[in-house]
């Protein structure tokens, strides 16, 4: 696991696991989530809304990167950026409910 | 600022479509203790504890509809600072299980949400954040203030037993 990344365990060692069905709910690839299987995936947290997501080692697109913050933002907050340039990280969301600034959380994208 | 575990022993979800009521003792909810305390979930661990298969889509999501008049925790359930030398907080966060007014799951598809899928018949799921990567809650109202460990629709949901592990500052 890499510094920024977060870890995801889904253990079906002692358990039925789920169906090809279930797992479709994941969006994960369901042989993974048979009887008998043990994941272990990073996450990624983003930078400007805290979405968490499970990293795709298959991705071959970009992930969407915030050069002011320096750090992984999501799709969602990557389109925004790309939009208008704002960077508004979600520590500055807190400082600003925290000092007054804004009476609710204040995203750089809308929600 | 220290971090605390708010666990709920041998639970059953049920499973509830979003924005709709949860039923008391069917989820686990987490409230700021103020309108500006910050609070990042750093861990979320549930543990299946049912007899016979029951594949449960449990989710830590925002609330849109945030739990009011919430009832203290009993026993077995607990929410305590995983240091003992822990001073109390000035304005503790809200754990609960069961509410007056029921906490609503978000359906809003730009809010944050953490799926956990798993078997409840010996499934086992963690989630742990890197330093500075946690889930955030932000105040206590809709819809960041809020977050539930509920069942989605689906499923035959089976008993589990879980822990958040968080720190509210």
């Amino acid at each position: 696991m890499k510094q920024r990344e977060g870890y995801l365990q889904i253990d079906h060692r002692s358990s039925p696991g789920l169906t090809e069905q279930q797992a479709e709910t994941t969006r994960l690839p369901p042989q993974l989530l048979r009887e008998g299987k043990m994941l272990e995936l990073a996450t990624l947290t983003c930078s400007h809304c805290k979405t968490v997501q499970i990293k795709n080692p298959l991705r071959t697109r970009e992930r969407a990167h915030c050069p002011e913050c320096d750090h992984y933002i999501c799709d969602l907050c990557g389109i925004a950026y790309r939009q208008t340039s704002v960077c508004r990280p979600w520590a500055q969301v807190v400082e600003d409910v925290q000092s007054g600034r804004t009476p609710v959380p204040v995203l750089a994208r809308p929600v | 600022m220290a971090k605390r575990v708010f666990q709920a022993s041998n639970w059953t979800p049920t499973a509830t479509a979003d924005t709709t009521n949860l039923a008391n003792a069917t989820y686990m909810a987490l409230q700021g203790g103020s309108a500006t305390q910050n609070i990042n979930v750093n861990e979320v661990m549930i543990e299946g504890l049912a007899g016979s298969s029951s594949p449960t889509i449990l989710q830590l999501a925002r609330d849109s509809t945030v739990m009011a008049t919430p009832t203290a925790l009993a026993a077995p359930n607990s929410d305590g600072p995983l240091n003992p030398a822990t001073a109390a907080l000035a304005a503790a966060p809200v754990s609960a299980v069961a509410a007056g007014t029921a906490p609503q799951r978000a359906a809003t598809t730009t809010l944050a949400r953490l799926n956990f899928s798993l078997n409840a018949f010996g499934g086992i799921i963690r989630w742990l954040a890197a330093r500075g990567e946690e889930f955030g809650i932000l105040g206590n109202t809709a819809s960041n203030g809020e977050v539930s460990l509920s069942a989605f629709t689906g499923g035959t949901v089976g008993a589990v037993s879980a822990h958040i592990v968080y720190e509210p500052f």
